[in-house]
């Protein structure tokens, strides 16, 4: 019978299934410190050890501060989750990127830069961004505290099947430098709603998504739980393959390996899929979204929309925009290029991989940050800034007037000193434009790096198609 | 189950607003549950009583993982929440912890239950009673799953 890649995976990491609930084995269990020390606590409280030590990893990555790691941290309350973190991790024996590590940084960012994300494998992490790792064809899942302690107890994830879900992309970008992988899940999101994939797991599929880079994939992925998902796929193909080679974490025999991947990380054609929608990438603008969560987005070129325009008919979405509206405090019919930036927040496990800070390099080398503006560029792992400061981007950033800082989730939840105040404007490359997600009042406009970079210098929103980005 | 009604007439309540990120450094429960609802509504915890039940609805619950958005309602004294559905994550959460009951009611009981309202919710008959406008709603039933893991109190107490 012919199978989707998420029924393969599914299929092969059943450990009981009956009456359409399952027993799921879990390969790869990542940790960070927010999630995690009810979960430890609730292990020694009945006397249970971790069952797979060495499938877990941890670090932190939440609430660490993105300034001088020499320093001692001021907030104690973080202090005091980090350490938990550290005891837990010696006590249960879990391999640990502790906060001075080369290798700490977003678990996002880091499970593939170490090859501990591998394709065909199931992932689970204390965190909604897990779907992240789809994007190497895993079938990631993002969990809570209660789930994190079974699959520490067990190494095992008790699940009802989700539906599939096929997005196929289709068309060339006319500008893939301006209309980048953020734009393209953002139009999804904006199509589909913020439950238009609840229930589901989605298979991206098409042209679109083989042209893209593995960290442009991830980009999709990474945002699938925006639209209600439980994960996001990618069928894996030579550019993944080619990615995980000689990664820390990647398996020595790793030609085996790919071999195996290659013959059986594909949808079977003829496998059928619950649902399907298909989006053209060829007439896709830059992103801005408008309100206060996902699908409220619209054109660069376009303007806030009038609450009874968005609603059409639908009364709650209509009072959903009036809200929206009074809280980020814009007129309707206003153009999305007039409204001024207080902020601009480059980071996050959706945008703050090398790829993400060259392409916004691009935008600021050899200009100014306005002086309006405040602009950070958190890099996602200390891989990633060691990267990036070797071809020379820190520089670029900060000549900019860019603050130049450490690795971690940062402005993205507001956990850690990096904060907007009440009413300040972000742009941001982050995945939630929620009511005060970046600080009690802040407000929040999710664009793409190559976005958030021209709004930085510029002070305003503009059309990054009008610059040269080649 | 019997209690009075917080409603919010509103969709996508995401965890966010149900529990803001600078506080999910707290570990002590009752201490998170002052800070229940205030991305929303300030006054929350100054107004719910042991026992009362949100109404809200579309996709109750969507954004973060943060099983902190559960505990501090159910440490509030939210005994369950009414929607008309729910983000996934948020949804085992709840159950996964015992910590309240995610219960799925459709457009016709979301329009009619008010704000104040008492109700008494009976997950082995299906059935909502608004005591105060002396009507029945059904509620969806769970999924086999999440009844199991419900009725044996959690999931850790839940054996298959």
């Amino acid at each position: 019978m012919s199978k989707t890649l998420f029924e393969k995976i599914w299929d092969s990491h059943i450990v009981v299934e009956e009456n359409g609930r399952s027993l799921l084995y879990v390969d790869r269990h990542l940790v960070h410190e927010v999630t995690s020390p009810q979960a430890f606590d609730g292990l020694r409280l009945n006397g249970r050890t971790v069952r797979r030590t060495d499938l877990t990893f941890a670090t932190m990555d939440h609430n660490v501060p993105t300034s001088d790691r020499s320093l001692p941290i001021i907030d104690q309350t973080s202090s005091t989750q980090i350490k938990a973190l550290e005891r837990n991790c010696k006590e249960f024996g879990i391999t640990l990127f502790d906060i001075h590590s080369p290798n700490q940084g977003i678990v996002h960012v880091i499970g593939p830069e170490l090859g501990i994300t591998l394709p065909g494998t199931t992932i689970v992490c204390g965190d909604s961004h897990t779907s992240t790792h789809g994007a190497f064809g895993a079938l990631a899942f993002g969990i809570g505290t209660s789930d994190v302690e079974h699959v520490l107890a067990t190494q095992c994830i008790m699940m009802e099947k989700p539906k599939t879900f096929e997005i196929n992309i289709n068309g060339k970008r006319k500008n893939p430098h301006a209309v980048t992988a953020k734009d393209i899940i953002l139009s999804i999101i904006r199509k589909i709603g913020t439950s238009g994939g609840t229930g589901t797991v989605i298979e991206y599929r098409g042209e679109t998504i083989s042209e893209l880079t593995m960290e442009q994939r991830m980009t999709i992925c990474n945002m699938s739980i925006e639209a209600g998902a439980r994960a996001g796929l990618i069928a894996p193909d030579e550019k993944t393959y080619q990615y995980l080679q000689g990664r820390k974490y990647a398996p020595k025999n790793y030609d085996e390996y790919v071999s195996l991947w290659r013959e059986t990380l594909k949808t079977d054609s003829g496998a059928r899929f619950d649902k399907s929608f298909t989006l053209s990438a060829e007439n896709i603008a830059p992103q801005v979204s408008w309100g206060t969560n996902p699908a409220m987005t619209t054109d660069v070129t376009g303007v806030v929309p009038f609450p009874d325009e968005y609603g059409k008919g639908n009364s709650e979405e209509e009072k959903g925009a009036e809200k929206a509206l009074q809280y980020m405090n814009l007129k309707a019919g206003m153009a999305i290029t007039d409204i001024t930036i207080d902020r601009v927040f480059i980071g996050s496990c959706t945008n703050s991989r090398l790829e993400d800070l060259m392409e916004a390099a691009k935008v600021v080398k050899g200009k100014k940050v306005s002086s309006r503006v405040r602009a950070m560029v958190v890099p996602g792992s200390q891989l990633v800034k060691k990267n990036a400061e070797e071809i020379g981007l820190d520089k670029i950033f900060k000549d900019a007037g860019f603050e130049w800082r450490e690795s971690g989730c940062s402005m993205c939840l507001g956990m850690n000193p990096d904060i907007l105040a009440s009413g300040e404007r972000c742009a941001s490359t982050s995945n939630r434009n929620f009511e005060g997600r970046q600080g009690t009042g802040g407000r929040t406009h999710l664009v793409s790096p190559v976005m958030a970079a021209a709004a930085a210098i510029h002070g305003h929103f503009v059309d990054v198609r009008e610059l040269d980005l080649n | 189950m019997k209690g009075s009604v917080i409603k919010y007439e509103r969709d996508n309540i995401d965890t966010d607003v149900i529990l803001p990120g600078p506080y999910l450094k707290i570990h002590d429960y009752a201490e998170l549950a002052t800070h229940a609802m205030e991305g929303l509504d300030k006054d929350f915890h100054k107004r719910v009583k042991p026992g009362d039940f949100i109404v809200a609805g579309r996709n109750f619950g969507c954004g973060s993982s943060r099983e902190h958005a559960p505990i501090a309602l159910s440490y509030s004294g939210i005994k369950a929440v009414l929607a008309l559905s729910f983000a996934r994550i948020f949804y085992r959460n709840a159950v996964d912890g015992a910590f309240l009951l995610p219960i799925e009611i459709d457009e016709g009981a979301y329009k009619d239950i008010s704000d104040t309202d008492l109700l008494e919710v009976d997950i082995s008959t299906n059935e909502i009673k608004n005591l105060t406008k002396n009507k029945i709603y059904k509620m969806k039933p769970f999924p086999e799953l999440i009844g199991k893991i419900i009725e044996a109190g959690g999931l850790f107490n839940y054996k298959p």
